[in-house]
């Protein structure tokens, strides 16, 4: 059966691809455009006939997430070559925000613990990214990127050890002390960090000489530069996802959320308690150095206010309004992020504040405060959850 | 030893006592609402800044100072009780997260709308006793009329929390309340009015602790003046141990004077740091905090 399903499908899918590259290539104004946007059609059929075939989600889970990622990037990239350039600014911030979501919704999902420290976390990321970048300018992004990483999982196992062997609020708290002394550790060391004014990246991100002919003709470079930088963003974001979708399948993701629904039960079947909880948190908290460290390469700088307190707060409403525990909750939270400054200004002139006045200023937190209580308390799945609800009472009443 | 040394010393434990009393009250606060509720309430910093700012209010209608505290007082009572009523009560045996997320959230908002009625810039309250330090032998020795008034009135409040938990009727409740829910509701304790008693009790106590803060540094009133405080608060709470009010107290008032040494040795910026690295190293040593005895859970 699912062989016929295949052996049907790859003539229609060779066919549309042939279409689809020949149509480009007529349609576009360049040859590399036209190759550029005949790949990323090709790859959206290739994909989309690849995850449709009936039982290859069940057979190859990995591929058939590996096509979900590949998908989800290819279509994301293609639209990034209509948004403005300031849409995409904020589309790559968001992508760089979804990525400590989603490490923060690990370490609930897994462990049923919460960290209020991943602002900081972030910090750790940002501020390893420009250092080692100011002492050694020649090393890749890519080498630069996993060193923010590991520096960030460092410190999560430094804090990690002794609050994971704990029940209750302990982790939260400590995590809090952590999000709160981070700024003045930064004012420490400020002959590393830069005190007060921060650091800069000594070169700015450009986009490779190769990939310039792939953008319209006659783009101006800030547009150039952004773009290339969102797509890098998007794809560490896609990247990032991969990893994680497999791993909350995976036998350790699974073990997790036996501790996180019933830890005693966990315990006797012969999972370690602290050693998983511990794994938990060093993961969110690298995913948030991740997510640091690309919010640098975006902003081509790093300050200290940005990694306040406040930053730990913000990360905690995004996720628990996304849907704290789940992966798309993760990438609601970050689209949410991306333009959540955009919407509050929106509000701030339609209602006609004084932007400058102390109301126009606070509503960030009024509007995020109240969102995460009111969610936390009538829905405390996020929007992820009301989703999920609201399908399986339409399944309920609409059998196939 | 060298006077200098000593005077310096002795100038640092009485400074350290002054800030410590201080996180002592906070983290008391902390742990009766964690004992009776089982939620640590990241708001306590927030809810008796914000009646802090209501009470204050009165100062434009011509109040005195101890006028204005019996209204923050009151409004601390009244915060804390509507708090338990409207906001915790549905979340008791949900998942740890949930009150904890809400009252994060409640912290967020309180600091927002406080800053958006007050706006965030720093106001100065008056002080019923000079802040100017008492000279011994021609130099500044630190006390000053109000630090002592602070350390009194912190004393006064433990021993009105400790003397109404041991010796009174309503004492014996609240803590059976906390301990037995169950059993105490079936002996006919209204073990929901003590919930919300002891929510209103906690935020009195904070509100005190705001008073004092908020007059005492030279930060004066702001809206995030009980941050700081806060996370001195949890430190000393859980080195202490959630679960034990003395531990509490005892674990502020050394990180306090601990503190003020490493201010006056160290730096300014090392105090934070080095208060965290206390409470990742007492968490590792005892986790369940040095005060209390700790407990098996039993399956």
């Amino acid at each position: 059966m699912k062989l016929i399903a295949v052996r049907r499908r790859v003539p229609i899918a060779i066919a549309i691809a042939v279409a689809v590259t020949i149509i480009a290539l007529v349609a576009a104004s360049t040859t590399r455009e036209g190759i550029a946007l005949s790949i990323a059609f090709d790859l959206a059929v290739a994909c989309g006939i690849a995850m449709s075939v009936p039982g290859f989600k069940a057979d190859h889970p990995v591929v058939s997430r590996a096509a979900l990622t590949l998908l989800a990037l290819d279509v994301a990239i293609f639209l990034t070559f209509f948004f403005s350039s300031s849409t995409n600014f904020n589309l790559a911030t968001g992508a760089a925000m979804s990525i400590v979501l989603l490490g923060l919704s690990f370490l609930t999902g897994a462990s049923g613990q919460i960290s209020l420290g991943n602002g900081a976390f972030m910090g750790v990321g940002a501020f390893a990214m420009a250092i080692w970048a100011n002492h050694h300018a020649t090393t890749p992004i890519v080498l630069t990127l996993l060193i923010a990483v590991a520096c960030g999982a460092l410190v999560g196992l430094l804090l990690g050890l002794p609050a994971t062997r704990l029940r209750g609020p302990y982790l939260a708290g400590m995590t809090l002390a952590f999000a709160v002394a981070f700024t003045f550790i930064l004012s420490s060391f400020s002959s590393w960090t830069g005190g007060d004014s921060g650091l800069q990246l000594p070169t700015a991100a450009t986009a490779p000489r190769w990939l310039d002919g792939f953008f319209h003709a006659g783009t101006p470079p800030l547009t150039t530069t952004t773009l290339y930088i969102t797509d890098v963003a998007i794809i560490v974001a896609g990247v990032a996802f991969f990893f994680m979708a497999n791993l909350f399948a995976s036998r350790t993701g699974r073990s997790m959320r036996l501790i996180r629904d019933n830890d005693v039960a966990a315990e006797l079947v012969g999972v370690s308690l602290p050693r998983t909880r511990v794994v938990a948190f060093i993961v969110s908290s690298a995913y948030a150095a991740l997510g640091g460290a690309l919010l640098t390469l975006i902003d081509n700088s790093v300050s200290p206010p940005t990694y306040s307190f406040a930053l730990s707060v913000t990360i905690l409403s995004l996720i628990v309004i996304g849907g704290i525990g789940t992966i798309s909750g993760a990438l609601i939270g970050g689209v949410i992020y991306a333009f959540s400054t955009n919407v509050i200004s929106w509000i701030t002139t339609q209602t006609g504040l004084n932007p400058q006045g102390n109301l126009a200023s606070q509503l960030n937190g009024i509007i995020f405060g109240g969102l995460l209580i009111l969610t936390m308390l009538f829905a405390p799945f996020g929007i992820t959850g009301a989703a999920r609800q609201l399908w399986h009472r339409l399944r309920a009443r609409f059998p196939r | 030893m060298d006077p200098f040394l000593t005077s310096r010393i002795v100038t640092d434990v009485l400074s350290g006592l002054t800030n410590g009393v201080t996180y002592g009250l906070v983290a008391l606060s902390l742990v009766l609402i964690w004992r009776s509720t089982g939620v640590l309430n990241f708001a306590q910093g927030a809810m008796p800044m914000f009646a802090t700012y209501l009470g204050f209010a009165f100062l434009s209608y011509h109040f005195g100072y101890w006028a204005c505290v019996v209204a923050c007082v009151i409004a601390g009572l009244l915060l804390g009780g509507l708090t338990e009523r409207f906001l915790v009560r549905g979340l008791y045996g949900k998942p740890e997260i949930n009150p904890i997320v809400v009252m994060v959230g409640f912290l967020i908002v309180l600091e927002a709308v406080a800053a958006a009625i007050w706006s965030s810039t720093p106001r100065s309250l008056p002080s019923p006793f000079s802040a100017i330090h008492w000279q011994l032998a021609g130099k500044p020795f630190a006390l000053s009329p109000f630090t002592v008034y602070e350390i009194a009135t912190a004393l006064v409040v433990m021993a009105l929390v400790a003397a109404l938990f041991r010796f009174t009727k309503l004492g014996l409740q609240l803590r059976a309340s906390a301990l037995a829910p169950e059993v105490s509701r079936l002996l006919g304790v209204r073990v929901g009015r003590l919930l919300t008693l002891g929510w209103m009790l906690s935020t009195a106590v904070g509100v005190i602790t705001a008073i004092l803060v908020s007059a005492n540094f030279f930060s004066g009133l702001t809206p995030t003046v009980m941050d700081g405080i806060f996370a001195y608060g949890f430190i000393a709470a859980a080195i202490g141990g959630l679960e034990s009010p003395v531990g509490a107290i005892v674990a502020g008032v050394l990180l306090g004077v601990v503190n003020q040494f490493v201010t006056d040795f160290v730096n300014q910026n090392a105090v934070i740091i080095i208060a965290l690295g206390i409470l990742v190293v007492s968490l590792m040593v005892r986790p369940s905090g040095v005060f209390t005895k700790s407990s098996q859970r039993r399956v």
